[in-house]
């Protein structure tokens, strides 16, 4: 086991915080300063606090015996680590339930959502690097009432004790306020229940194996630069070479009349992307991981370098793809984004309500190969938009949304289960504190089958094997999806050529592609290192994946 | 805030320099499905973003890093230290060649005229739903959802050499979905997003109206045919997209980092262009434009720049720092561009057998390679003897391989940050058909 200087701290203003099933109740009064090693060792209290050779020490909840951890300059490896609560929620949480409590005494409902986002980007490239704030970072607050008709939400930054009664006082006149406006003008006003929820009180803080407070912003600037550098010794084509990092600590807690919630997670994400240029031609290539991962995603970059460089240099020699209809195998990453556009985005469940969704239609209908099962859900998977709970509150599920071709159901946040009579699937996404939140997908991805790549190659007498994802956009209403696609391998008598085309750009009527599905490797990957929009906005981490599998479609 | 932080910044050693982005933002939004109100929020945010600046030296040579971080409202003074205190440790491994950061000038702070600020954004929300919904008045085809959105924004830029420059502007933006449905034909949707910055009493009106009838024109649309070697007419925002090479080529940052080509007094579009030739320039004060701001995020104030005449690549634009890098007077970031069109009217364009593409899925240009594609949403197939509304299929290209010889229409349009062309017509587009 090993603990993180940021740990340290994190305990020095907790009294009361869980670290791990044994240990609880720290207390410690004083800060230390010391070097450290990669070793451990144990002592008197007394002895060991005077030492100049600690990093970190921690308590026994069993006893007063010491235990110490002495962290040195490795990516030490060994236990997971549990993510921290933010403290400032922590020390907050008073103050949100009695906002929601004066709340509650104007509306019929009131909830409020703390979010504390914190995280750093890094970045090195050829003529330089940077280091700044991670841009999903934030903190901040958005209020939820029934406001008489259907529910008002507020987002707001400042909060402070004394000026607790000005914001409740101010709520209530910025909600009665407009709707009262909106009440003598000619806008009709739509009606919901009020929200009718169960008690739950609950918490999780999830682990990773390297805290990202564990490593410093030297070592990780030094560990990216000799990524770089070696990425430079395999091509003299290369123009620019990039790595970029991204870590996202993530804290939120919802309260309302009978929700008591907390949690707190780190995921990262990274990639590496080679710019090559030959004349006038100019080329480029990229490579990706994300996960609920600390700084050990940066090992998993590490083995990448040579293949991202030699496909970058690949494209060089690309060619034009003929535009028809092919026999394909996508890699994991294409079916994922098939996953996301087809049967993602098209049983989002606030499109049922607006009658946006040609899905709404297909429940219990076929709408693909009876190979295809399909998920999405914080719980149906361990990735970047893997939560306890949701923006409003709702507790994570997994849904099975396509059962061997059946479509079975959509997914769904509390406003559009509201309307519809259905369950909530907590699936309510806010690309911050500030947005509204929508129905959204989590992990979304095929189950996986029982073939091998080699025979699904081999079945192939002319294709193309598709691989790494540009984009993606979907059609809900006609089902019509568009993937842009960087690579497809040609295949041509059930064997690679060696030989191919980019970009691609895939597009189709989603029930003949998922239709056309008819082979299905066993393993599935899944991915979370891009983000997802609703149209052009609203953009949410969101993970999605799936075996290889071997479908008809038709490219450009 | 500001005066707490600038307290702290002055206290820190080893600093040697820093910038304050701040910007408060107070918003109205409503959410609608059909004509009735679905939900409404508003918010009163505010938010700074500081950067620290570290000089070293390395083998002789000078060095500015620098590193990024928000200070929340919400941050005590602690934590306000730590987040400087960490990023300044963290600019000490940004090894980035230096760059002066802007110096201040003595000027009068401009003020941004705008008709939003002579009402509330609260009375401003039912007159622009009364606008919306002015078009929603077919019997096949209506309003599907909108969501509307009215920031006033109030951004200031200070940085250690003096620099305190403000101004207020208002963010608007429409979010819409049409339906139409013929008897026979199946129930279609389009969507669309505009941005606004001013209260312009007919745009949310005829953009609502224009969207209904392409929407129109979807739902009779037969399958894009498989075509070769005819010539394509890009319409609308796909347009806007198209020439967003020519301004990524012509970035200071783009040519420093090699990932452009671009050369001052070369031609971008080539030797013995037979087509229109661009001419682009970027301006800071485009009406209605969200984009429109007196001055970029380092607080340069901005003035209009020409980029290409006549194809001919006459300057760079980009920020203090990329420019000085390049030894070049910077233009800061400016994101208005103005193309100008071209010498045909788009009836002279239409002339013969064409495939006008409108609508896609999503529409997009790589600066990086020139290549273009997207899968069509709506377009028009004129066979020569007749005009068919088309849908489904994608086309792709590569900029390099059309822009010797392509047309800029007469006609312009305005879409938020863009003035330019209403069409450009391509020759050499691969299109893949449906059937």
């Amino acid at each position: 086991m090993k603990i993180s200087r940021r740990l340290f701290l994190r305990l020095f203003y907790f009294p009361l915080v869980k670290i791990s099933n044994d240990l609880a109740e720290c207390k410690i009064n004083r800060s230390i300063h010391f070097s450290g090693y990669d070793s451990r060792i144990g002592g008197e209290r007394d002895e060991l606090e005077n030492s100049s050779i600690i990093d970190y020490l921690i308590f026994s909840n069993q006893s007063d015996k010491l235990v110490i951890y002495v962290i040195g300059n490795n990516f030490l490896r060994g236990c997971n680590m549990q993510v921290i609560m933010s403290r400032y929620l922590h020390d907050k949480k008073q103050l949100l339930k009695e906002l929601v409590s004066e709340l509650s005494k104007a509306f019929k409902y009131a909830s409020i959502l703390g979010t504390d986002i914190c995280g750093k980007t890094y970045s090195v490239y050829k003529t330089g690097a940077s280091i700044n704030d991670s841009e999903w970072t934030e903190r901040g607050f958005v209020v939820r009432v029934h406001n008489g008709y259907n529910y008002t939400e507020y987002s707001f930054n400042s909060l402070s004790e004394e000026g607790i009664d000005s914001l409740v006082e101010s709520i209530k006149n910025k909600v009665n306020d407009d709707i009262s406006r909106l009440k003598n003008s000619t806008v009709n006003i739509g009606t919901y229940p009020v929200i009718d929820e169960d008690k739950i009180i609950g918490e999780v803080f999830k682990e990773v194996e390297i805290l990202p407070e564990e490593v410093s912003a030297e070592e990780k600037i030094k560990k990216m630069t000799r990524i770089k550098d070696e990425a430079f010794t395999y091509s003299a084509l290369l123009v620019d070479f990039r790595i970029v990092y991204g870590e996202c600590h993530v804290s939120k807690i919802f309260i309302s009349q009978n929700k008591d919630l907390e949690q707190s997670y780190i995921w990262s994400q990274g990639s590496l992307s080679a710019v090559v240029r030959r004349d006038h031609n100019t080329k480029f290539y990229y490579d990706s991981a994300a996960g609920l991962r600390g700084v050990e995603l940066l090992d998993e970059l590490q083995h990448k370098i040579k293949e991202v460089v030699s496909y970058a240099e690949k494209l060089l020699d690309a060619k034009k793809i003929v535009p028809g209809q092919y026999d394909v195998i996508c890699s994991p990453g294409i079916s994922g984004l098939i996953a996301h556009e087809a049967f993602g985005h098209g049983v989002e469940m606030d499109m049922f309500v607006k009658n946006r969704a040609k899905a709404a239609e297909f429940i219990n209908k076929e709408v693909a190969s009876e190979l295809v099962i399909m998920h999405d859900g914080a719980a149906a998977a361990e990735n970047v938009s893997s939560y306890y709970f949701d923006d409003e509150g709702i507790l994570g599920t997994d849904t099975k949304i396509i059962d061997r071709g059946i479509l079975k159901t959509g997914i769904s946040d509390l406003l559009s289960a509201l309307r519809l009579g259905t369950k909530p699937t907590g699936n309510g996404k806010r690309e911050s504190f500030e947005r509204k939140a929508y129905a959204r997908m989590t992990n979304t991805f095929f189950e996986g089958g029982k073939d091998r790549l080699e025979d699904m190659i081999s079945s192939i007498k002319e294709g193309y094997l598709l691989d790494v994802m540009l984009s993606g956009m979907e059609d809900p209403k006609n089902w019509g999806i568009q993937c842009m696609i960087l690579i497809a391998k040609e295949i041509k008598n059930g064997e690679l050529t060696g030989n191919i085309m980019s970009p691609v750009i895939m597009t189709g009527y989603v029930p003949d592609v998922l239709k056309s599905i008819s082979m299905l490797s066993e393993k599935v990957e899944i991915s979370g290192s891009g983000a997802c929009g609703k149209g052009y906005k609203e953009w949410v981490k969101a993970a999605e994946g799936g075996p290889y599998i071997k479908a008809r479609v038709r490219l450009g | 805030m500001i005066e707490r932080i600038k307290e702290i910044l002055s206290s820190i050693e080893g600093l040697n320099g820093w910038k304050l982005n701040e910007k408060r933002t107070e918003s109205k939004e409503l959410f609608f499905i059909k004509k009735e109100l679905d939900m409404n929020r508003g918010k009163n945010v505010h938010h700074i973003m500081l950067t620290v600046y570290k000089d070293f030296d390395q083998d002789g040579k000078k060095y500015r890093g620098s590193s990024a971080t928000a200070i929340h409202p919400t941050m005590n003074e602690e934590e306000i230290k730590k987040a400087i205190s960490d990023a300044l440790y963290a600019a000490g491994f940004v090894k980035n060649e230096y760059y002066p950061l802007v110096e201040p000038k003595v000027e009068i702070q401009p003020i941004m005229e705008n008709r939003f600020r002579l009402e509330s954004m609260s009375s401003w929300m039912p007159k622009l739903t009364d606008e919306i919904f002015i078009g929603d008045k077919y019997n096949k085809g209506w309003i599907n959802s909108a969501e509307l959105f009215l920031d006033n924004v109030k951004i200031r830029i200070l940085n250690s050499q003096g620099v305190d420059a403000s101004y207020e502007t208002y963010r608007g933006e429409l979010e819409f979905i049409t339906n139409w449905k013929e008897d026979e034909s199946e129930e279609v949707e389009l969507y669309q997003d505009i941005l606004f910055s001013d209260y312009d009493e007919k745009l949310i009106s005829e953009s609502v109206d224009e969207m209904l009838k392409i929407c129109r024109d979807k739902a009779i649309a037969k399958p894009t045919p498989m075509l070769e070697n005819i010539p394509v007419i890009l319409s609308g925002e796909p347009v806007k997209e198209f020439f967003y090479y020519y301004y990524d080529q012509a970035a200071a940052r783009s040519v420093y980092e090699q990932t452009s080509t671009a050369k001052i007094d070369q031609n971008i579009q080539g030797e013995d262009v037979k087509g229109d030739k661009v001419n682009i320039a970027i301006d800071p004060y485009l009406d209605n434009s969200t984009s429109s701001s007196p001055y970029d995020e380092d607080g340069i104030r901005l003035a209009k720049a020409t980029l290409y005449e006549d194809g001919i690549l006459k300057r760079y634009w980009g920020n203090t720092r990329f420019s000085y890098y390049l030894g070049i007077k910077p233009t800061g970031n400016i994101r208005n561009i103005i193309v100008e069109g071209g010498n045909k009217t788009l009836e002279e364009m239409k002339d013969g057998p064409y495939l006008e593409l409108k609508v896609f899925s999503d529409f997009q240009m790589d600066s990086l390679t020139g290549d273009f594609a997207g899968e069509i949403r709506l377009g028009w197939y004129n066979d020569g003897e007749k005009i068919v509304p088309i849908t489904g299929g994608s086309i792709s290209g590569n900029i390099k391989e059309v822009h010797k010889e392509m047309y800029l229409s007469k006609e312009t349009q305005k879409t938020n940050n863009f003035r330019g062309p209403k069409s450009i017509k391509l020759l050499n587009v691969s299109i893949a058909g449906v059937e």
